[in-house]
């Protein structure tokens, strides 16, 4: 069954900012792009890097691995680049009362 | 050099100094030569901002790639110097070495036009004579910088793109950004940084769909300086359906000093294409060769790897092709010579990330005066990759005891239903083979040729006919006098 996590007010997490998230053994990275919000799994698909430590760049909406480069589209959870090919998974944002919620199972 | 068809048994027994003397006898003449330095000019040692951002300026560059150098530069700083591969990579110097020399002020559609010098040297090499007999373009890069560069005119008739990286980025922006460090990113590796920050030269390729290039396309590579780098960048992209196979060559003159050679190599074969990427790398003994190379097929796309590696003191390159399309296939051949101080840490990666791919890896290595041969190779197949095939064989074959062959292979399966096959072997010439062979009458020297030539005949029977020739003629001079 989904559940539904709080994550912040929507104010504490601006245009350009990320944090991460923890649920159970769940490891989340939250992303504001350019005033929408994104939520994707923290952990590289190629070798478990976290994703959240990367350069994120708010205007292509994306986030670079810190490990090996793979770039990352939030949107999609997509890779961009090698040597990552297996998307990672997204989680459905929800803005409630003026604060960022979670979908999680 | 006694050939097959020249056998001399009447050869006297060499003594163990004059064996060592005779290896890559003639590599001093043919290639270790070098040329006065008229250069336009000449970094001082060593790496630096300024240079980085120095070098795009050279260039004229769009904002965007000095961006990318910066950055790249900076996970070249922050990145430690790998601990695996070989001890020898802790000699590496990156104090001690030049990262950009420019030769001539630009890439000449004729060898009139080259500078006298480099004309002479690549005259030398051969290259304008294998362009006439059976290439469809050349480009030659010297030092830091592609020199030459030309394409046959049908195929730019036909869409054809061939140009030094350089002149790729000036003319053609959009599809450079498309593609550029999408199949090897900066921060990939602590080379593929290094070469990301000062990257100059190397070759960027696009066929369109449908067109088949039908004779090869090469690069020649040469270094001519000491204690130089070299950085090229090359990528190929072929359309859906098209077909190219690029060549490259490379050599530099004998130094006390280390010289490195850090390429990065990105292959894009869109559905149903195929591309053959085959390399003569042929360095002096005192170049450090750490290359980053790396390939994606799409649908039905295939890609193949012919990595030949001869020289070099250290070389450490593992071309890989990420299946990525239903039913791509790819294949790696590769071979490594280790004579004296060299190490050769060669091998090949597949992923199979999708249903119905194939891929084969044949790995073969001779090692011999205490040379290391080492075969690292990966094999993954992704979960959903079902129907997936593959074969991996890497065989070494040791000249005598002081030699050594190490095998490093990985394979790493999440899916049930798929065939691989994964077969290894060492085996030291001698013995029952050459025994069998000089019981016919063939000298021991012969009957070594012999059994080297067998066992290397699965790839280069995969060259062009010019190079399967020259292949066999440098194997064959790195193994004479190499009985013992």
């Amino acid at each position: 069954m989904p559940q539904v996590i709080e994550v912040c007010p929507v104010t504490e997490l601006a245009p350009g900012e990320k944090r991460l998230v923890e649920w159970e053994d769940l490891e989340i990275g939250v992303f504001n792009c350019a005033g929408t919000v994104y939520a994707i799994e923290d952990r590289c698909s190629h070798d478990d890097g976290p994703l959240v430590e990367g350069e994120f760049d708010q205007q292509t909406c994306t986030v670079e691995c810190p490990r090996h480069g793979s770039l990352f589209d939030l949107r999609t959870g997509q890779p961009k680049t090698l040597p990552a090919y297996v998307p990672v998974d997204t989680y459905n944002v929800i803005i409630e009362n003026d604060t960022i919620k979670l979908e999680v199972e | 050099m006694a050939t097959p068809d020249t056998v001399n048994t009447d050869v006297p027994v060499l003594t163990e100094n004059e064996q060592l003397a005779q290896i890559n006898s003639d590599y001093t003449e043919r290639y270790g030569f070098h040329d006065a330095e008229n250069y336009l000019y000449k970094a001082p040692k060593g790496l630096t901002p300024e240079l980085v951002a120095k070098i795009s300026e050279f260039k004229s560059e769009p904002q965007w790639m000095r961006d990318f150098r910066i950055k790249a530069l900076e996970h070249f700083l922050a990145r430690p110097m790998p601990t695996w591969g070989s001890p020898m990579l802790a000699e590496v110097d990156f104090d001690d070495i030049h990262y950009f020399v420019r030769a001539s002020e630009r890439a000449e559609r004729s060898w009139d036009d080259v500078p006298e010098d480099v004309k002479k040297t690549f005259d030398r090499l051969g290259i304008p004579e294998a362009e006439r007999k059976f290439l469809s373009g050349v480009g030659a890069q010297y030092e830091s910088e592609v020199v030459y560069h030309q394409v046959r005119e049908d195929l730019e008739k036909q869409g054809v793109i061939f140009k030094d990286m350089d002149s790729g980025l000036r003319e053609h922006e959009d599809l450079v950004r498309e593609y550029f460090a999408t199949i090897i990113p900066p921060n990939d590796n602590k080379l593929a940084a290094l070469n990301s920050a000062v990257w100059s030269g190397g070759s960027f390729v696009y066929v369109p769909p449908g067109v088949h290039v039908e004779m090869p396309l090469q690069a020649y590579f040469r270094i001519n300086t000491e204690s130089m780098g070299q950085f090229e960048r090359t990528l190929i992209i072929a359309d859906e359906g098209s077909y190219v196979h690029y060549v490259e060559g490379c050599t530099a003159p004998t130094y006390s000093s280390s010289s490195l050679h850090s390429a990065v190599v990105e292959l894009i074969a869109k559905p149903g294409a195929r591309i053959r990427y085959t390399t003569v790398q042929n360095w002096s003994t005192n170049v450090f060769n750490l290359v980053t190379k790396r390939a994606v097929a799409q649908e039905d796309a295939t890609v193949e790897w012919v990595d030949c590696n001869l020289g070099s003191k250290l070389t450490m390159k593992y071309p890989s092709v990420y299946l990525l399309g239903e039913r791509a296939h790819g294949e790696i051949l590769s071979i490594a010579f280790a004579g004296k101080d060299q190490h050769q840490d060669a091998g090949g990666k597949i992923i199979h990330a999708a249903p119905n791919t194939t891929s084969n890896i044949f790995a073969k290595s001779i090692s011999k005066d205490g040379g290391r041969g080492s075969y690292r190779g990966l094999l993954e197949i992704a979960k959903g990759a079902h129907g997936a095939r593959s074969k991996v064989v890497c065989d070494a074959l040791l000249l005598d005891e002081d030699s050594r062959s190490d095998t490093y292979p990985t394979i790493r399966i999440s899916e049930d239903d798929v065939n691989v096959g994964h077969e290894a072997t060492v085996s030291k010439v001698g013995d029952d083979q050459l025994f069998y062979l000089m019981s016919h009458g063939i000298s021991e020297e012969e009957a070594s040729k012999l059994i080297v030539n067998g066992f290397i005949e699965p790839i280069t029977k995969e060259l062009p006919m010019e190079y399967a020739v020259e292949m066999n003629r440098l194997i064959e001079l790195q193994m004479e006098g190499s009985i013992g």
